[in-house]
């Protein structure tokens, strides 16, 4: 798992939005003000996944993941607890604010560490309907923003805002469309569109206010052109935990089996 | 195409068999062309083939040599901004030891980074057969085979595959399928993909890629990328595209090549006498004829046009039925030569398909005719001379005259001063070559005088042995020199040919044996795989401790072989304890006194260089050697030249100790054991099983067995060469039927009087019989005198040219003592058709002919 899957699970996805009086505000700031809703110090949870192929093949895993710092200046430890092929197998990830971020991957049947070169973005996470860029911490700078409009998602009134990315950011999406809750400013659901056509849709919901931040403890994914489906779910979740930094270096990858 | 219909046809018609003989001849010249060069095209386009289909989208690959690269070389040439995409590569042969299934090529592979460079076109998409790509990486024993693969073993997702690895027999769970073609298809389907940190371990690469491949930034062009990765990197990598691969295999195919390449013109050169043997012929029986057409208004061109479109269409006939024949050789010899490449140069092979090259093939045909029509050629010019009123007189046109006997004498000697001159001036190599040419041309101006000289010497005995059969025989030998001679010189050819490939192969084999003796003087050797060329696996260096406290064993050294690119060519790095070496092998010193080179090199002070680079290269004592190395190259001067065969591309000796520093590569390839006295071999081989081969895979030979392994070895290399010896003996044979058949057909009124006055049947058989054998014994007078001159030349061009081996002339007197019933059996069988041919005809017909 990638510095760029942290993020989007223990950042911008599982952060909550604070309600916040907002009068007017325009596409960009509705986003803005989503995401420093969200920020936390450090953060811990017991993470499901559920992928659900095409073929309605199933497959579970869970992990515990821990991370500590800044936005964007953090780092993170996924550690698989099951199933017992992957038990033990460990990813940490250090972002930084200013290049791409670092990652190591520890794999405990080899008994070794390794680097991961993520070169290509649009790639899936590990047979998720994540991709690696799903996964990323979307820096405001680099997307152009519209309004749409206004409209509910489960009952629940949203902006509905485009984003698209600027003139030298990479994506594989031409466009993506997001619906923030007005209650809460928690994105609710994104669709992200190559070409013309929707390729990726993410539902965001059980929305809980944790420590005073607004999370969403259920996001599911789906895939339209392969018509599968993941489902990401984050339980015993806590915000500002204390933490070590020497708790997240290659070594404690290695030591903490 | 009158003349061609009208003409020639009918006189083809009534010459059946001899035409047939014709064309056969340079049918098995192009056949044997086109079938060996076919193989080693096919092997080399298999393996570039496989090359092109794992590179993916990778432009560059850097690696160092057989050294490997570090890991964290990968992060230097990541950082590169003009590299978009890095992932490293470990890339070896496992035998799958399913029935019928042989080696598998396993690429081992970063999952997570190497989708940028390789399409893994999954089976009905990556989730359904990738279970779980996290699980691929987690678990070591994870393998994505090919649907082929899958197919024709009855594998599924979850199905086990067990093969060998540093830690012995392990299991192996199929957890994806790649759909067929594009990179499935590599190695003839048998690819096996795997995690590059799981095949680490298991093939003992420690924290070694054997290669990283490299994708570049849009806009970067291959110069730029490798300038800025030679940049980053330091001058002690190879950085080139995947094609360079194939080059340098192409280039350890060199020596192999040139040796198929020369015996096949050879061989396509015997057959132009044929042809040319067959046109004089023709054209002297059909002196009459042409003396009519000559005498009905055709020109002097139009004859010889008449005679050359003869030979063109004989030579498309042959050229073709050899095409074919080359082809269905080609298919049953392209596994023989892949297999044969794989034991002598460790690089893994699936030739199993025969690639065709059209050109090539096209070319061949031209060849076959454009020879064909260059035999026929000063037939044809004979033809084109013909006076009418001479082409009623009998007889003179076999005679050679004395003035033609004696030009032919005076260019012959002309063409043995000039090949010795050149041969005095030989370094440089077109002279060389040259030299060869004409002393196979003077001895082809030679071949009809001595073949005349020889007839008449002949004469005595054979009257002696046979009266009247004997006359006969050899006074036909005299009278029709032309006849003759062009057979002799084919026949003398091909012998020559025998007799250099033979003399090669025993000084080969002669030489290759003192080496083993003394070099390969260890009790044990302890290899990571069956094939002591092949680096596939190698043994960690934990391991040396390990084999050197076991109680029967006195001394390890441990060798690590890896190829490395020396001035544009790969040769063999040979990192040991050359403190060890020195005190514990006797070498054959060429250059450098042996105490002195032992002490510099064991000091990591200088290099010793095998003989055969000296010669390639020509370096000598005290020359500086720069070696590339991951540290930016190793610069070591020359303490030592010393006989050595491990390699034909030569070998450079190197204290390991510095190996290790420059190559940061502690890995072992091979361990020489030394047992203590009195502890026998296979006691020795016992307490190593025992002892640690439960642990690890290995293969714990004798010294016996490995002089086996590589003289058998030479014998196999040399073998295939022999191919070609036998397809020149045919050739050989042919032309011998061709001319006993014309021979009778000659003398046919001759043989028909001799019967009319009471001549026995037995007695004109035997006359038969004994020219055969009289043509035989002059080819082989000429044959093994020409072959020892061959053979001279052949050990010069391999020693300067090709190898650089110096190989001690001996003559193959076994080979010339085996050939001498061989040809003279040959000769004979030769002569059963056309002697009852000749004793059969009908007397009538006969005392009608002409």
């Amino acid at each position: 798992m990638s510095e760029r899957c942290i993020r989007r699970f223990g950042g911008a996805l599982l952060l909550p939005l604070l309600i916040a009086p907002v009068l007017a505000q325009d596409a960009r700031q509705i986003v803005e003000e989503s995401q420093r809703r969200g920020r936390a110090n450090s953060q811990r949870y017991e993470g499901s996944l559920e992928v659900t192929g095409a073929n309605g093949k199933v497959s579970r895993k869970s992990w515990n993941y821990v991370r500590t710092g800044s936005y964007g200046n953090s780092k993170a430890i996924i550690r698989f607890t099951s199933p017992a092929e992957v038990k033990g197998v460990a990813l940490l990830i250090v972002n930084h604010p200013d290049r791409a971020s670092d990652q190591w991957m520890w794999t405990p049947a080899i008994g070794r560490d390794r680097r991961i070169a993520l070169q290509d973005r649009s790639t899936r996470f590990f047979g998720t309907d994540f991709s690696f860029e799903d996964l990323e911490e979307r820096d405001v700078d680099q997307y152009d923003y519209s309004m749409q409009g206004e409209e509910a998602v489960d009952g629940a009134p949203c902006w509905k805002i485009e984003s698209r990315p600027r003139k030298g950011k990479t994506s594989q999406y031409t466009r993506s469309v997001v619906w923030i809750r007005k209650d809460n400013y928690v994105a609710a659901r994104y669709e992200n569109y190559i070409k013309d056509a929707l390729a990726r849709r993410l539902r965001q919901s059980r929305i809980e206010n944790i420590q005073g931040i607004w999370t969403p403890r259920l996001l599911e994914m789906t895939d339209l052109r392969r018509n599968s489906r993941t489902a990401l779910s984050f339980e015993k979740l806590e915000y500002n935990v204390p933490m070590n930094d020497n708790d997240f270096t290659v070594q404690a990858l290695r030591r903490e089996q | 195409m009158i003349l061609l219909r009208l003409i020639s046809w009918p006189y083809v018609r009534k010459h059946l068999l001899r035409s047939i003989l014709t064309t056969a001849g340079i049918a098995l010249g192009v056949a044997l062309l086109v079938g060996m060069r076919t193989a080693n095209d096919s092997v080399l386009r298999s393996f570039n083939d496989t090359v092109d289909r794992i590179a993916g989208k990778a432009q560059l690959q850097v690696s160092a040599g057989d050294a490997g690269v570090a890991e964290d070389v990968l992060e230097r040439v990541q950082a590169a901004p003009e590299v978009s995409a890095a992932a490293p590569v470990i890339e070896t042969s496992v035998e799958t030891g399913l029935a019928g299934q042989g080696k598998m090529l396993v690429l081992a592979v970063d999952m997570t980074g190497d989708r940028s460079l390789r399409n893994y076109d999954f089976d009905g998409g990556d989730e359904d057969v990738i279970d779980d790509p996290l699980v691929f990486l987690a678990q070591p024993d994870s393998l994505i085979i090919t649907r082929e693969f899958a197919d024709r073993n009855g594998l599924r997702t979850g199905s086990k595959v067990s093969f060998e690895t540093m830690e012995g027999a392990r299991q192996f769970t199929v957890r994806g399928i790649l759909k067929a073609g594009g990179m499935a298809a590599a190695f003839g389907g048998n690819l096996g993909i795997m995690d590059i940190y799981a095949a680490q371990q298991v093939f003992g690469r420690g924290r070694r890629f054997d290669r990283i491949d490299i994708g570049l930034a849009e806009g970067v062009s291959i110069e730029a990328g490798t300038a800025a990765l030679q940049r980053a990197l330091g001058g002690g990598y190879e950085i080139e595209p995947p094609s360079g691969r194939g080059k340098q295999f192409e280039s350890l195919l060199r020596i192999y090549n040139t040796a198929v390449s020369i015996s096949s013109l050879f061989s396509l050169f015997i057959g132009m006498f044929i042809i040319y043997n067959s046109f004089a012929i023709a054209v002297t029986q059909r002196r009459a004829e042409i003396g009519i057409l000559r005498a009905l208004g055709a020109t002097r061109g139009q004859i010889r046009a008449l005679f050359l479109g003869e030979s063109a269409v004989a030579g498309l006939i042959g050229s073709t039925a050899g095409l074919g024949a080359g082809l269905a050789f080609a298919r049953s010899l392209t596994g023989v030569t892949g297999r044969l490449m794989e034991n002598i140069f460790g690089v893994p092979q699936n030739a199993q398909e025969v690639s065709l090259d059209p050109r090539f093939l096209v070319g061949a045909l031209a060849l076959g005719v454009v020879v064909s029509m260059i035999a026929a050629y000063i037939p044809a010019r004979s033809a084109a001379r013909v006076e009418p009123v001479q082409a009623l007189q009998k007889g003179r046109y076999q005679v050679l005259g004395a003035g033609e006997n004696r030009a032919r004498r005076w260019a012959a000697a002309a063409c043995v001063a000039l090949g010795l001159a050149c041969l005095w001036a030989g370094a440089y190599r077109p002279l060389a070559f040259a030299g060869y040419s004409l002393t196979v041309a003077a001895m082809l101006l030679l071949a009809p005088f001595l073949s005349l000289e020889l007839a008449r010497a002949l004469r005595g005995p054979l009257r002696r042995f046979k009266p009247i059969e004997g006359s006969l025989a050899v006074d036909s030998l005299i009278q029709a020199p032309r006849r003759t001679s062009a057979t002799v010189a084919a026949l003398m050819l091909s012998l020559a040919l025998v007799i250099g490939q033979g003399g090669v192969a025993r000084a080969s084999y002669e030489s290759i044996r003192g080496w083993v003796d003394t070099t390969l003087n260890p009790d044990l050797f302890i290899t990571a795989t069956e094939n002591i060329a092949s680096r596939g696996f190698r043994f960690p260096a934990s391991m040396i401790p390990e084999v050197t406290k076991l109680p029967a064993i006195e001394e390890t050294q441990p060798v690590r072989t890896a190829r490395v690119q020396f001035r544009g060519k790969p040769v063999m790095l040979v990192a040991i304890d050359m403190e060890s070496l020195g005190r514990r092998v006797r070498r054959i010193v060429v250059a450098g006194n042996i105490e002195e080179m032992n002490r510099r090199s064991a000091a990591g002070q200088a290099v010793i260089l095998a003989e055969n680079l000296a010669n390639l290269e020509h370096l000598g004592l005290g020359d500086m050697v720069e070696i590339p190395t991951p540290r930016g190259g190793l610069r070591l001067p020359v303490a030592g030249v010393i006989r050595d065969y491990s390699n034909q591309l030569g070998s450079i000796f190197l204290d390991r100790k510095v190996y290790i520093r420059e190559f940061q590569d502690d890995t072992v390839d091979l361990f020489r054991v030394y047992l203590r006295p009195g502890v026998a071999p296979e006691e020795g081989r016992r307490q190593i099983i025992e002892g640690l081969g439960s642990r690890r895979r290995m293969f714990v030979l004798l010294n016996r067995d490995v002089r086996d392994y590589v003289l058998g070895l030479t014998n196999q290399w040399l073998g295939m060469t022999r191919i070609q010896v036998i397809v020149a003996v045919l050739v050989a044979v042919l032309g011998i039927v061709n001319t006993l058949t014309v021979s009778i057909s000659d003398r046919r009124r001759e043989l028909g009087v001799l019967r009319a006055v009471g001549g026995l049947r037995a007695q004109i058989r035997g006359a038969v019989w004994l020219e055969a054998a009289a043509i035989g014994a002059i080819g082989l007078v000429l044959g093994l005198s020409a072959g020892a001159v061959v053979l001279y030349y052949e050990l010069q061009v391999i020693q300067r040219d090709v190898g650089g081996m110096p190989l001690a002339y001996i003559y193959p007197l076994g080979v010339a003592a085996t050939l001498i019933p061989i040809i003279l059996g040959a000769a004979l069988a030769a002569a059963i058709v056309p002697a009852e041919a000749a004793v059969r005809s009908s007397l009538v017909e006969a005392l009608e002919y002409e």
